[in-house]
């Protein structure tokens, strides 16, 4: 169902596919007031969802600084307007001005067509925070489309994308589906590839026993982006570390965070730390995954049912604490050609990456432009919160949502020549930018930032 | 009617404020910050907490930043709020003799109550047009328009109405004006619960809208969006917190000696290496 009354939505999981993951949808007749039955459970839970409810004073600063907004000039999409959907049905329900006052301050009757609504645009959302950012309050509406997208889980109505990766994790412990044999075999193709490319012995040690580090790589990095898995073997290979891979989580993203943070977000969580617990590990590293990494560095410690006996850490605040202490010999004429960042929105407004990142890039490049904005105020590419639906009506909505990054980097010039890097050190980031970067005939090619770091490694 | 507006409902006017505003603080307390949700750049100190808040909740920090049209707007009308708002509390108290009390200025009673008059209109005048400013913006540009609800325009109706008879009392004090003594004497009397005086200020129309008008504000003031004064800091005290990254430092790691070693370099090479 790519469309419902005019509003694009992506393809829905089927029945089969809800109940896989543990949920018996509601049926359609029952679905409103269902809703209401689930917003008011969570309503009482979330403080950051009342005052997202209850704080707005409809300012419009949010507007202009949503990348979404700016590709769609959908009203729906302006941020307090996406939170607004809900809010008039909490304000028509749970509030005394919406009881008294209704429609004079915005409250509404719950319906079919409103839930709807919800499907269309908190799947629009990229939960970016970038709203958050600019919000004189601080409200973040990513926490609105959080328990928007949670009320909707609930009822049954559940991207297929989003149920068959939360199967997929439970099942094998990754997103593609890949097996321990595939995973054994890609990572000894990948040995081969370094040995042929850059002449060094690289292994990839799985599931061993008594390690001191255990690296949680993106599992999109075994097809799509080698070259960070390759240059994160090659990093712990250079600093002779005693690490692994381990066969039951090999994924760093968890889209618990992005449709339901109960069940599916949890037993991420927990399937991680008993790997941690059986490999006997020190150090938790984390690869490169935005909403991944939030979701560990932020979520773990409030999620994990049992003390967290590991420090959990990114990649790159470890390859960045050791350029600092120049522990590492890096050529930057390595990777010469024309240098742009996109900040994965994660990092940098719910991670903290932002100087880590940039101590790495200006250690390992000759040629870095920054982008206007960057950092903490970086737009999004697009595809945050894993919205990267294939189906066309949902890929053109791709297009617009990613014009303002294409904007930003056609600013910087590092594609004029056709042979600029867009350093997008994020797994969703480089699954929507890959095509988009085509789209918009921007010049660059998309890749990771421990690719760059692998490159240019000195080795003796 | 004068008796209900000046005697009864200014009682009925604080309860329905008071418990108004404890149940909404209460409703937000009860549910709980359940994930750390702060924004990065992470605050490394409480005193770094106090300042970004404040900054926000006082100078408009993110206004300032990101839209500076609407900053002017809104900074200089909830500043003259303020200072309408103190001079009500001051002029009221001090008879308009305020300054005259402060040490050292050698500011005479006749002189302090000229500046009183002074400031009091010229904020007035300003809270006014802020006022218009917003309600203006709100109904002419596109995304603001987009965001608006029919309440969120008439309460800058309604507040356009309560500053300008303020400020009709205040410019034209000769005829409408009231005098500082009596209102004093009448606050005064009702807050001690003593026998009302000072009853015939409320036969100036001016004065029986305006004081109307705040105390339906008052009332209204819990169960709406006015209470983004403590909403303000009731979300950033979610987003805005401290948070310390956990020590880097690989376990077991010693790069220096793993390069001596040619750890990764094919066997011929570590030994040319070393």
């Amino acid at each position: 169902m790519p469309e419902y009354k005019g509003m694009v939505q992506p393809v829905r999981a089927t029945l089969e596919e809800m109940r896989k993951i543990h949920i018996e949808p509601v049926p359609d007749e029952l679905k409103p007031e269902k809703a209401i039955e689930y917003l008011d459970q969570i309503r009482k839970k979330f403080r950051s969802f009342v005052m997202a409810m209850e704080s707005c004073t409809k300012c419009g600063q949010c507007a202009e600084n949503c990348h979404t907004y700016l590709g769609t000039r959908d009203p729906n999409n302006i941020p307090t307007n996406r939170a607004e959907l809900i809010r008039k049905i909490y304000k028509r329900y749970f509030t005394l001005e919406g009881r008294w006052f209704g429609k004079l301050v915005g409250a509404e009757d719950i319906s079919l067509d409103v839930i709807e609504q919800w499907y269309s645009y908190f799947y629009q959302c990229s939960q970016c925070r970038r709203c958050a950012h600019v919000c004189p309050f601080g409200i973040d509406t990513c926490e609105v489309t959080f328990i928007g997208r949670q009320l909707l889980h609930w009822l049954g109505i559940t991207p297929k994308l989003h149920a068959s990766v939360g199967a997929a994790m439970e099942r094998v412990g990754n997103h593609t589906n890949l097996p321990k044999p595939g995973i054994v075999d890609t990572l000894e193709f990948m040995s081969e590839e370094i040995m042929d490319e850059f002449g060094v012995e690289v292994e990839f040690p799985v599931d061993k026993p008594d390690s001191d580090i255990m690296y949680i790589p993106s599992s999109a990095d075994f097809l799509l982006n080698p070259y960070t898995l390759m240059g994160a073997g090659m990093f712990f290979t250079y600093i002779g570390a005693n690490w692994t891979i381990p066969s039951t989580v090999t994924e760093a993203g968890n889209f618990g965070l992005l449709f339901d943070q109960y069940w599916t977000q949890r037993g991420n969580v927990m399937r991680l730390l008993n790997a941690a617990q059986e490999l006997g590990i020190k150090k938790i590293v984390w690869g490169e995954c935005g909403h991944g990494w939030r979701a560990a560095k932020m979520y773990i410690p409030s999620l994990a049912d049992r003390p967290v006996r590991w420090p959990i850490v990114h990649i790159h605040d470890e390859i960045a604490n050791m350029i600092r202490n120049k522990e590492l010999k890096l050529d930057p004429s390595k990777n010469s050609k024309p240098v742009t960042l996109h900040d994965p929105c994660n990092y940098v407004r719910a991670c903290g990456l932002n100087e880590n990142m940039r101590t790495i890039i200006r250690a390992v490049t000759t040629d870095f432009r920054e982008m206007t904005p960057h950092g903490m105020d970086n737009f999004c590419c697009g595809g945050g919160s894993a919205i990267l639906f294939d189906d066309p009506e949902m890929y053109q909505r791709r297009i617009l949502l990613s014009q303002k990054k294409a904007e930003q980097v056609r600013a910087t010039g590092v594609g004029k020549n056709g042979d600029g890097i867009l350093c997008a050190p994020c797994s969703i980031c480089k699954a929507q930018l890959y095509p988009m970067v085509e789209e918009h005939e921007l010049g660059v090619e998309v890749k990771g930032l421990v690719d760059l770091v692998g490159k240019a490694l000195v080795w003796k | 009617m004068k008796l209900l507006i000046g005697q009864i409902l200014p009682y009925i006017t604080v309860t329905l404020f008071t418990l108004g505003i404890l149940y909404r603080l209460g409703r937000w307390a009860g549910a709980r910050i359940i994930h750390n949700i702060t924004l990065s750049p992470w605050l490394q100190t409480n005193g770094q907490v106090a300042v970004r808040i404040g900054s926000e909740a006082f100078l408009f920090r993110n206004l300032f930043r990101f839209d500076l049209a609407l900053w002017a707007g809104a900074f200089l009308m909830h500043f003259a709020l303020l200072n309408v708002l103190g001079g009500h509390i001051v002029g009221f108290g001090f008879l308009g003799e305020q300054f005259a009390l402060i040490p050292g200025l050698g500011i005479s009673p006749e002189l302090s109550k000229e500046m009183s008059n002074l400031l009091g209109t010229t904020f007035g005048i300003l809270l006014f047009l802020c006022l218009l400013y917003l309600l203006i913006r709100r109904l002419t540009l596109t995304k603001v328009k987009q965001v608006t609800k029919p309440s969120d325009n008439l309460w800058l109706i309604y507040l356009l109405v309560l500053v300008g008879v303020g400020d009709i009392m205040r410019l034209f004090e000769q005829s409408f004006g009231v005098e500082y003594q009596l209102v004093r004497d009448y606050i005064v009397a009702l807050a001690l619960f003593k026998p009302v005086v000072g009853m015939e200020l409320l036969n100036n129309g001016f004065f029986l809208v305006h004081f109307l008008l705040v105390q339906i504000l008052l009332i209204v003031f819990p169960f709406s969006k006015l209470m983004h004064l403590f909403g303000m800091f009731a979300e950033r005290w979610i987003v805005n917190r401290v948070y310390k990254d956990p020590a880097p430092g690989l376990p077991n790691v010693d790069v220096a000696a793993a390069r001596a070693a040619g750890i990764g370099l094919p066997s011929d090479a570590a030994e040319e290496g070393v």
